[in-house]
């Protein structure tokens, strides 16, 4: 069996067999099948065996898909030399694990971070590597470390191969003639570009029968348009209060169109990095509002009604001021009529209520008539089940004459939410409630609905209400006490006491935005919806004798039950509903083989998936129904998503046209190049005269994930990488760096990790220092926009801001000196200066310092997240918390340790408070 | 020579030398007076300041070294307040950054001669503060310490804090719950779930 079987399509062979002549970088568009290609590659290399071959930057499910396929192929080609795929993705596996298995050759898939250390310790001599294939080429901009590790293997390995793949073309096309740079980065000369317009994709793809698409455009709801249009009028408000309230920066392209785009608010969160830390607070919390507003939107298309209304409660009590603030700290978009439209818009769509002030104060537990269940659907259910009726009918009108797929049909939709809701509407939609009460949808016998899901929703959702009322009283309702403590005794009480606030609040949630006592709106909206009108609804919707009989719960099947599925159940049956994964759809369109294929929501790729599925199979018949919102987002993204892939290969197109001549002159030698222009700014070469070996710097094994360790290497240092425990960089032994970005150096004052750090330094070097190091592109001053007057004014009971806790530092260690860097390329230069005319460290002694006799290194290494978060936790202090991280395994166990356990780590009153933040229940009180 | 033995008492010390240095507007929340001094600025017992404005240090590179000179030694904190006034800094901060190691200065940045002016009413008014406030983590309500907690880990917001709690009750069911169970809750999606499960999981210690 020949590799070409493995890839059918004639523009695959092409690329293979492009690849095994030649290095060169390849850029095909989504959903064209890139892991099939890199896994053949991968497997004609694995056959030949005797090779140590390192795969870059794959990610989890990558290296499972490379994984087994390149099993398969093994077994299927006999070819006794291949090895397979192995992993060396943690820190787990050790040094000496590490250096047997390089020993022994084979693929590897490997962490950057990794990789780099060996590299740099010699435990993998690059020159023993056969060759590199890079995925995620996007990422290899020049700081990152995958540049890094290129650089040092295209230094020391000439011969060695070098082959990298991306299929996102966008990133290649921003900044200045970013192609030919990107090639730098890779060291490679040539790009390969395969958009799907390319002659011999669309030959390919087009030649023969085409796949049978459907499209349906689905109106949405009234309620699904007004909603989106309400949170689209809060975007376009907060963009302008953003540009209010920065008016010196570039902002041309905050508009409303592109906060259509998929991630509208990383493209103001980048566009703002450069002045993060000197942005206001508020700036901060609308930028964190548009991604909670489009975190709506996306939920408006994707949960039911009755979550969404659960999701938007959920952002309501979260978004409450924290006590003892005023007004001005609520996020804006709240202030908006449209906030208000949201709201009840969401809420009238699951139930239908006038809770007039009269009801509740003659009668507080009292059913209103006016109230009932209202629960609406999505018209994307009503369109699934109709689709899947037809196809039964189809099916059955033409039965199947045998063309190699299955009767089946495979349902994608966007995440493994929506599938569960898919599932359970399926499952439940032929299930009808008992003709009683004021339901109207049961009239028709034959109609599918999702009322019986949609009620058993409500009634989860109304249990968890009263508890969440609970929740947010406990959690944040301070300043709502203050502000009327009488609702919530109303609630609790009788009616006397209850006529003024109800009346307030109903004034006020159609009201205007000027009253101050609008921030309680929310809490107070939640405090006021409970009890009566739960109790109301709750006894309507009583379960009927019909839903008792269904089973409660609903099983769903994930991708990994699949085999047992395929077990159980006749394929021609059978129907599954499955997530959009990226490449790994192209198993299961081959492992489902359906005839019919409804897409739920739209995704570009997986049509290019099922173009190529469908014309590597010609005997087989698909048929693929698809659908979207008419004017919605969603519609939106989705031919924006296809209209800038276009652009980016049209761009990237016209610029390998342009590049013939840089890449020429790069293709000399580039790292030659790059050494002789390193070479030049160290005095003339003065420096590599005056010392014979050249100058080391002790490095933190931790401190690859940022770029200075690659521009070091940049200055002719030789990184020596470590277990640190004090400090990060060592460079002479006096000499002992802690380096904090502008967000760590804020980050880490708060959290008291930075004097720590600081105090173990001073403790055992003689010259401490401190590094601020802002980014190469971000602006060069701690200033806030704000002017001071501000913060002066408000004395000493603010919050002490950055310039207080720097002199704070400095007053309490008065030896500690501190390095300003504009960039990381200053820094690199700035060690250099420092390293003159001093002795060089000696790495066994930076690594012993700061710990315990006979303590090993690598046994205080820590994870850095779990404890960030356990310093949060109240009675956990510096000093504790070594002592919890050594005695106790994780976060996990910690939670479920008993008090006396943990008093007898930390103490009495530590322990105490320790336990009672993990077990305090949020629903008492 | 011992310390001017005035400097205990509030005022700030400036030095004649400083006569008309716009930084001094910004010197309003402690009291200050001329004194003679050999640094530009004593601001407590212990702790004294030079100013240098960048775009003089590059016309007189010789004269910050003369000033740091006449300090003899003295003073145990002794802060180099630069002005950052030009563009092309790189070259002048990277060889401070020397000078402050050999001859054992402090450098403070500051960007307008407001902030330089904040810093010295900063430094006078810490004098005898402790550092409690850059030392741990500052106690605050519970409600605020649970939201922080769930928020450490990267992307997880406000929101899903309390829409996980209020799912779940108390801290430690969150902790404990599984994958699926999390996923139910409204806008958690895979990612976030993923995050969260594995970081709870996650042994404190890197293991061999």
């Amino acid at each position: 069996m020949s590799v070409a079987d493995h890839a059918p399509k004639e523009f695959q062979q092409d690329i293979f067999k492009e690849l095994r002549e030649e290095d060169e970088l390849v850029l095909l568009a989504r959903g064209l099948g890139l892991l099939r290609i890199v896994t053949n590659l991968l497997h004609s290399y694995d056959a030949a065996g005797n090779n140590l071959i390192l795969l870059l930057g794959a990610d989890e499910r990558e290296n499972t898909w490379i994984g087994e396929a390149l099993a398969e192929h093994a077994a299927i080609s006999m070819s006794p030399k291949a090895r397979g795929l192995s992993l060396v993705n943690t820190d787990v596996m050790s040094v000496a694990t590490r250096e047997k298995m390089y020993t022994q050759g084979g693929i590897f898939s490997i962490t950057s971070r990794i990789l780099i250390v060996d590299f740099l310790s010699n435990l993998l001599n690059p020159e023993t590597v056969t060759g590199i294939v890079v995925l995620h080429a996007e990422r290899v901009v020049a700081t990152s470390l995958e540049a890094f590790i290129l650089r040092i293997y295209r230094q020391k390995n000439k011969s060695g191969f070098l082959k990298a793949f991306s299929d996102s073309p966008e990133p290649f096309t921003s900044g200045f003639s970013p192609l030919s740079n990107m090639m730098k980065n890779l060291f490679l000369q040539k790009p390969s570009l395969y958009p799907r317009f390319h002659l011999a994709v669309a030959k390919s793809l087009e030649g023969r029968k085409k796949a049978e698409v459907i499209e349906l455009e689905v109106p949405m709801t009234d309620a699904m348009k007004d909603i989106q249009l309400a949170v689209l009028e809060c975007v376009e408000v907060s963009i302008s209060e953003l540009k209010k309230g920065n008016s010196g920066i570039e902002m041309e392209d905050w508009t409303l169109d592109s906060a259509l785009h998929k991630n509208f608010d990383t493209i103001i969160r980048r566009q703002l990095d450069p002045v993060w830390h000197r942005t206001s607070f508020k700036t901060r919390q609308i930028v964190r509002d548009l991604t909670l507003l489009r975190n709506i939107l996306g939920a408006l298309l994707s949960y039911d009604a009755v979550n969404f209304n659960r999701y938007l409660d959920t952002v309501l009590a979260a978004s409450q001021p924290p006590p003892g603030s005023n007004k001005q700290n609520q996020s804006p978009w709240l202030f908006l009529d449209s906030a208000h439209t949201i709201f009840e818009t969401a809420k009238r769509r699951v139930y239908a209520g006038k809770l007039t002030n009269a009801d509740l104060t003659a009668n507080p537990n009292a059913v209103p008539d006016s109230m009932h269940p209202v629960l609406e659907e999505f018209p994307k259910w009503a369109l699934l089940a109709e689709i899947l009726q037809e196809t039964e009918q189809d099916m059955y009108l033409n039965p199947i004459t045998y063309d190699g797929s299955n009767g089946s049909i495979l349902i994608m939709c966007g995440d493994q939410g929506t599938c569960r809701q898919l599932r359970e509407y399926l499952q439940t939609m032929w299930v009808k409630v008992e003709a009683n009460e004021n339901e109207e949808q049961n009239a028709d016998d034959s109609t599918p609905s999702a009322s019986f899901m949609m009620r058993r929703r409500l009634r989860n959702y109304l249990a968890w209400k009263r508890e969440f009322a609970k929740v947010s009283n406990a959690l944040f309702s301070e300043n709502e006490k203050a502000i009327n403590g009488a609702t919530d005794q109303r609630s609790g009480q009788s009616s006397s006491r209850g006529k003024a606030p109800p009346s307030k609040r109903r004034r006020m949630r159609g009201g205007g935005t000027t009253s101050g006592d609008r921030s309680a709106t929310g809490a107070l909206r939640t405090a006021g919806d409970r009890d009566a009108h739960l109790a109301s609804l709750m006894a309507e919707l009583q379960p009927t004798e019909i839903e008792n009989l269904q089973k409660g719960e609903i099983a769903f099947d994930t991708l990994e039950d699949m085999e047992e599925y395929y077990e159980l159940f006749d394929m021609n049956e059978l129907v599954v509903v499955h997530p959009y994964e990226g490449d790994m759809d192209e198993h299961v369109l081959e492992e489902v083989k359906p005839r019919y294929v409804i897409m739920y929501e739209p995704d570009a790729a997986f049509i290019r998936r099922i173009e190529v599925y469908r014309s590597s199979h010609s005997d087989r018949n698909v048929k693929v129904y698809f659908m979207y919102y008419g004017g919605s987002v969603e519609e939106q993204r989705y031919l924006s998503a296809v209209r800038r892939e276009k652009d980016a290969f049209t761009r990237l197109i016209r610029e390998r046209g342009n590049m013939a001549i840089t890449l020429t002159s790069a293709a000399i030698a580039p790292e030659e190049s790059f050494l002789r222009t390193i070479n030049t700014r160290i005095a003339g070469g003065g420096r590599l005269a005056a010392t014979a070996t050249p100058p080391r710097v002790v490095v933190d094994v931790r401190e690859f994930r940022s770029s200075l360790p690659s521009l070091l290497h940049g200055q002719n240092i030789v990184l020596v990488p470590c277990m640190l425990t004090v400090g990060d960089y060592v460079l002479t032994p006096q000499i002992c760096i802690e380096r904090k970005s502008v967000r760590d150096l804020i980050s880490s004052f708060t959290n008291g990790r930075l004097f720590n750090q600081v105090e173990a330094m001073t403790e055992h070097y003689k010259s401490p220092m401190l590094l601020i190091e802002f980014d190469a592109n971000k602006s060069f001053t701690l200033e806030p926009f704000a002017d001071f007057a501000s913060a002066a004014n408000q004395g000493a009971n603010a919050t002490p801001d950055l310039q207080s806790k720097l002199v704070m530092l400095t007053l309490a260690f008065p030896r500690l000196r501190i390095i300003w860097s504009s960039s990381p390329y200053q820094t690199a230069e700035i060690f250099a200066e420092l390293k003159k005319v001093q002795d060089e460290p000696d790495p066994v002694k930076a690594v012993s310092l700061g710990l315990e006799d006979g303590e090993d290194a690598e046994a205080r290494t820590f994870n850095q997240v779990p404890q960030d978060m356990l310093r949060v936790v109240p009675g956990v202090n510096e000093k504790n918390l070594v002592r919890l991280t050594l005695q106790v395994g994780s976060l996990f166990e910690l939670a479920n340790m008993e008090e006396e356990e943990i008093v007898g780590i930390v103490g009495k009153v530590a322990g105490r408070q320790i336990w009672r933040f993990f077990n305090r229940s949020v629903y008492d009180e | 020579q011992a310390l001017p033995q005035r400097s205990g008492p509030s005022a700030l010390l400036v030095s004649p030398r400083q006569k008309g240095n716009p930084i001094l507007n910004g010197v309003k929340a402690v009291a200050w007076e001329y004194s003679d001094i050999p640094a530009d600025y004593v601001l407590g017992a212990t702790t004294c300041a030079l100013f240098l404005s960048l775009k003089y240090h590059r016309l007189h590179p010789e004269y910050i070294y003369n000033r740091i000179r006449d300090l003899r030694g003295q003073y145990q904190l002794r802060v180099l307040l630069t002005l950052v006034d030009i563009d092309n800094h790189e070259e002048s901060l990277r060889e401070l950054s020397k000078t402050s190691l050999h001859n054992n200065v402090t450098v403070m940045l500051c960007w307008s001669a407001q902030e330089a002016g904040r810093y010295l009413e900063l430094f006078k008014t810490f004098e005898h503060t402790a550092p409690t406030a850059i030392r741990a983590h500052q106690s605050t309500s519970y409600p605020d310490k649970l939201v922080e907690f769930i928020t450490t880990p990267r992307s997880i917001n406000k929101t899903d804090a309390v829409g996980l709690v209020s799912n779940f009750g108390s801290v430690r069911t969150a902790v404990n719950a599984g994958p699926d169970e999390v996923a139910l809750i409204a806008g958690w999606g895979e990612k976030k779930v993923q995050r969260w499960c594995n970081t709870v999981r996650e042994p404190f210690r890197v293991k061999k």
